[in-house]
């Protein structure tokens, strides 16, 4: 807390704090709509195939990918979490980043927990069974 | 500033006159149209969706009264299909989301320190559009023209050929009016929460109530798009000859659901989200202390308003997808009970670990946890597919949905009104009336929907306007309609209560109940202008803080009164830091007569007048051009190059 | 911990992670991104019903024989719109230091630009209508659904361009300290824009792919 962070540096804290606390959420819009968009149309289409790629591995794609973004979020939570944790009680934006922070770990475990839900469901259910 | 003796300490009695001058608005006729305070608007939602509350209450004892035994003949299949249509469509989006909005529309200022919402005359406006709207709704039922198809409305069935008449067109029509007032209200209380909060209310000390509001109205933005979307599609349909849910002419009746759930499941929490934001609200005052875990609490909102996007395919597990795409939904409709679960726990244990004072709030609250976690159980068993598949369309659904929004919304509402009572009406209400009430309705309740569990079971399919004689079916359904009677009974004395409340109820002190948020540091009723200072919050409960009252006191500073003008401080987005005063607008007739307007423009699409149509959409864009014409300012103010 | 200096560890101490943002908004700029987001979700939910029914219909698309759509209008009406935002960015610039001459004449152009674009659309309906109407089968109704909705948006855009002129014509209505309306507009504006390229996607180039 010895010198003030320049403009650039409060920026990315400040975007990265939004990505601690929205990351997770966001990651599992993307998974939901990627994961069931593509396993809806290529089934529709009557193809367990997403150009040479099989089915499941394209669905399984959908998964991994949103989930290592969730895991990034949630370590910057926490590490967020971690930081404003030094600071006095009476500073208001470190409270509040705190809280947020608080927010931003538990909501990622959440959305975290429903990618991986939806990632063991690609490994054991045949993708276009009806 | 002088410190004269006249209470409140800090602001001088010139203050207070010219604040009075400012804010005041004259007690005329016109002055009751052209009205753009917070507080009467509050009002007017809270009653005007009370009314439409009473209508749908009423449509539901004449269904109930044709149940009560097989084979009765009260009303026709005809009128029972437009009774229970209304009272879902009434209860959904003509009570239930408008009374929240009241609530919000008069606590949310008060809450965040601020003199009035950041668009009172859009404020204005949302309400007399909810009002027309309700009325358009209405006024179809006499003509026996009311919508017959439910209220989720499903094509193929409310498609022109299946379905003729203006019942559907009255639906579409009368819900994308709705949806304005819906979404101009959503927009304002956003707007409210993020720029018109009093200095030093950072994110991390804004009340729960107002988290819940804002919240609400983020679903609302982003989901009641879907529902227009769907509407427009529908009634193009039936009135234009368009293809949408028409599968001969490549249409697909499965747009409907997918469009409807994408507004409808969010749709759930959007009426339940600001009701358990008004049991987070009336908890501290009976439990003496605030609620268990706040960053929890606002976790559960934040989570909950987002993932209810993502479930909505779990009310069309019946229709035949493939499975894999089915469980990205299910991992979400499961998880979904965890943030919910999050938020019963903490008042569980502020109640046990505050100490309780039993009034008729809190007994609504208990009631409220009761019944709530009941729907909630019979709604986690729908996330099961196999189980959902058995009981979808049954009565099993209705008793469900009932005692999550009865208990979810209407228990909590219930605690709402008389908790706050006080505040809006300057009036105690009789505490023994009010317990008597209570126990009514929730006996009522119980009683009505409970068996509704078992005869769905049992395989009565909802929606049907009688039955044969079946075993299970014929006792249980007298036992739900004696119960409706007795809810009935219980909530006309809840309104008894609220007339002698204003009738002979006793002043109400600014404080009754000792609370823990903004709204009890200021008269009961409020000034117009809410505070004579607005404070400098210093915690999550300013009510509680010595140094949030000494703000509003010997500490008031002449940029917290701004009694130059009618005037409310802007201050910064997530840490509440004053930026600027600005001038709030003042009272006008404009929000009315652009509702009006819009009244006539969709009746005159519903009656196929279209040339009427036409002009009353010219009027509209007229009067928007009117009311935002700037005003003529000098050179100087405005800052013009030469 | 702070034994490592750099950008790195200016952004993740605490007072970065504490920097407020988004911050100085004014109420009016929040209530039109707000207007824009669920504009922007009605946009989607069209488009959406657009993939859905044409993936359920089946792999011939259009149906029944319809033409996919002629590219060349399209591609000129892009054209047209899309650097009508400049003006108006030009504009708004110009009031935010007074110059009303800026504003009036940014405005203008934005309009004629629009007006041209609504010109256009209007042709290419005179054609499509020849071929195809909204009750033909569900692609004319998706078609004329979402062209003609986005034109409407077109429309009171323009309607909204229109008013400003008028406002700005007459002394005393904007200057570098009042300008909040015509901002407000020009998001709008922006928006109605953007959208355009995602119907392009959709509704004339998505039938090709």
């Amino acid at each position: 807390m010895t010198t003030r962070p320049g403009p650039h540096a409060r920026l990315t804290g400040g975007l990265l704090l939004w990505y601690g606390v929205l990351g997770g959420a966001v990651a599992w819009g993307v998974h939901v709509f990627a994961a069931w968009g593509l396993d809806e149309l290529a089934c529709a289409a009557g193809s367990d195939h997403v150009a040479a790629v099989p089915l499941w591995q394209a669905v399984g794609l959908a998964v991994v990918i949103p989930g290592l973004f969730t895991v990034g979020s949630l370590l910057v939570a926490a590490l967020v979490w971690r930081r404003t944790g030094r600071a006095g009680e009476e500073d208001r934006p470190f409270g509040r980043s705190r809280m947020l922070a608080v927010v931003g770990v538990w909501s990622n475990l959440l959305f975290l927990t429903i990618i991986v839900l939806g990632g063991v469901a690609v490994l054991v259910l045949p993708p276009c069974q009806g | 500033m002088s410190t004269t003796t006249t209470p409140p300490p800090g602001v001088s009695a010139q203050d207070l006159a010219r604040l009075a001058e400012h804010w005041a608005e004259r007690p005329t006729l016109r002055g009751w149209f052209s009205t753009v305070d917070h507080k009467k608007i509050g009002r007017r939602y809270l009653v005007t969706a009370g009314f439409f509350f009473v209508l749908a209450g009423l449509s539901a004892l004449v269904m109930r009264t044709q149940l009560a035994r097989p084979e009765a003949g009260v009303v026709s299949p005809q009128e029972y299909n437009q009774l229970f249509s209304m009272h879902g469509t009434a209860m959904i989006f003509l009570f239930a989301t408008p009374m929240l909005f009241g609530f919000g529309n008069f606590l949310v200022p008060l809450m965040i320190g601020a003199r009035d919402m950041a668009f009172p005359r859009l404020n204005a406006f949302g309400y007399w559009v909810f009002l027309f709207a309700g009325l358009f709704m209405w006024a179809s039922l006499p003509f026996g023209a009311a919508p017959n198809n439910g209220w989720f409305a499903y094509a193929p069935l409310s498609e022109e050929q299946h379905n003729p008449g203006l019942h559907m067109d009255v639906y579409a029509l009368g819900l994308l009016f709705l949806g304005i007032s819906t979404t101009a209200a959503s927009i304002n209380f956003i707007v409210t929460a993020l720029k018109l909060r009093a200095p030093g209310m950072s994110l991390n000390r804004v009340p729960l109530f107002v988290w819940a509001i804002v919240a609400t109205a983020f679903m609302v933005i982003f989901a009641l798009p879907a529902l227009n979307a769907d509407n427009a599609m529908l009634f193009l349909d039936r009135r234009f000859g368009t293809h949408f849910f028409d599968p001969s002419a490549g249409g697909n009746v499965l747009l409907w659901q997918h469009l409807f759930w994408i507004f409808g499941h969010p749709d759930v929490y959007i009426i339940v989200m600001p009701a358990l934001g008004i049991v987070s609200a009336v908890l501290p005052a009976f439990t003496r202390r605030g609620v268990v875990g706040y960053p929890l609490i606002v976790l559960s909102i934040v989570s909950i308003s987002i993932i209810s996007f993502g479930v909505w395919v779990h009310h069309m597990f019946a229709t035949g997808l493939p499975q894999l795409s089915y469980s990205f939904f299910s991992a979400a409709s499961t998880i979904i009970t965890i943030p919910s679960g999050i938020q019963i726990f903490a008042w569980l244990a502020t109640m046990l670990l505050g100490r309780l004072v039993l009034r008729v709030p809190l007994l609504y609250v208990i009631g409220f946890v009761v019944t709530f976690v009941l729907g909630g159980f019979t709604g986690a068993m729908f996330a099961v597919t196999a189980f959902d598949q058995q009981v979808t369309d049954s009565y099993f659904v209705v008793a469900h949905f009932h005692y999550v929004l009865i208990g979810g919304a209407v228990f909590p509402m219930l605690a709402g009104i008389y908790y706050w009572l006080p505040k809006i009406t300057g009036r105690m209400y009789h505490e023994r009336l009010g317990r008597w009430a209570f126990w009514l309705v929730f006996a009522g309740m119980h009683v009505t929907f409970f068996p509704m569990h078992l005869y769905g079971l049992f395989g009565m399919p909802r929606r049907v306007y009688t039955y044969r004689s079946e075993p299970g079916w014929d006792g249980w359904n007298l036992v739900s309609t004696v119960g409706s009677y007795l809810l009935a009974v219980g909530l006309l004395l809840v309104l008894v209560g609220v007339v002698h409340a204003l009738r002979r109820g006793r002043p109400a002190p600014p404080d009754p109940w000792e609370g823990d948020s903004l709204e009890w540091t200021t008269a009961s009723p409020p000034e117009p202008y809410n505070f004579p200072v607005q404070p400098r919050v210093h915690s999550l409960h300013p009510a509680w803080d010595e140094r949030t009252a000494d703000s509003v006191g010997a500490g008031a500073t002449a940029d917290r009164i701004l009694s130059d003008g009618r005037r409310t401080l802007i201050t910064s987005e997530l840490d509440a830091h004053p930026e600027r005063a600005v001038q709030m607008p003042e009272s006008t007739l404009m929000p009315l007569v652009l509702a009006g307007a819009l009244l006539i423009f969709f009746t005159s699409m519903l009656l196929a007048w279209y040339p009427v149509a036409a002009v009353a959409a010219l009027a509209v864009v007229a009067t928007i051009a009117v009311w935002l014409w700037p005003p003529r300012r000098p050179d100087e103010e405005l800052g013009v190059a030469r | 911990m702070s034994d490592h200096g750099g950008v790195v560890a200016a952004a993740t101490g605490a007072e970065a992670l504490s920097t407020e943002l988004p911050v100085g908004r004014s109420a009016g700029w929040w209530g039109m991104v707000m207007f824009v987001a669920t504009e922007a979700t009605l946009f989607a939910c069209l488009l959406g019903s657009y993939f859905y029914l044409r993936f359920q219909y089946g792999p011939t698309w259009p149906p029944d024989g319809i033409e996919t759509p002629e590219l060349l209008t399209p591609l000129v009406m892009t054209a047209v719109l899309l650097p009508s935002s400049l003006p108006v960015v030009w504009a708004e610039r110009g009031i935010r230091q007074g110059q009303r001459w800026r504003l009036r004449s940014g405005l203008a152009a934005t309009i004629v630009l629009g007006v041209t674009f609504l010109a256009l659309e209007a042709a290419e309906y005179a054609e499509t209508l020849k071929r195809f109407t909204m009750t033909t089968d569900v692609y004319g109704s998706l078609f004329y659904l979402i062209t003609g909705f986005h034109g409407l948006h077109v429309l009171v855009g323009l309607t909204m361009l229109g008013w400003l002129l008028a406002a700005s014509l007459r002394d005393g209505s904007f200057g570098s300290h009042r300008h909040e309306r015509v901002r407000n507009a020009a998001i709008y504006w922006h928006f109605v824009d953007l959208v355009w390229v995602a119907i392009l996607f959709t509704v004339y180039l998505s039938p090709r792919l």
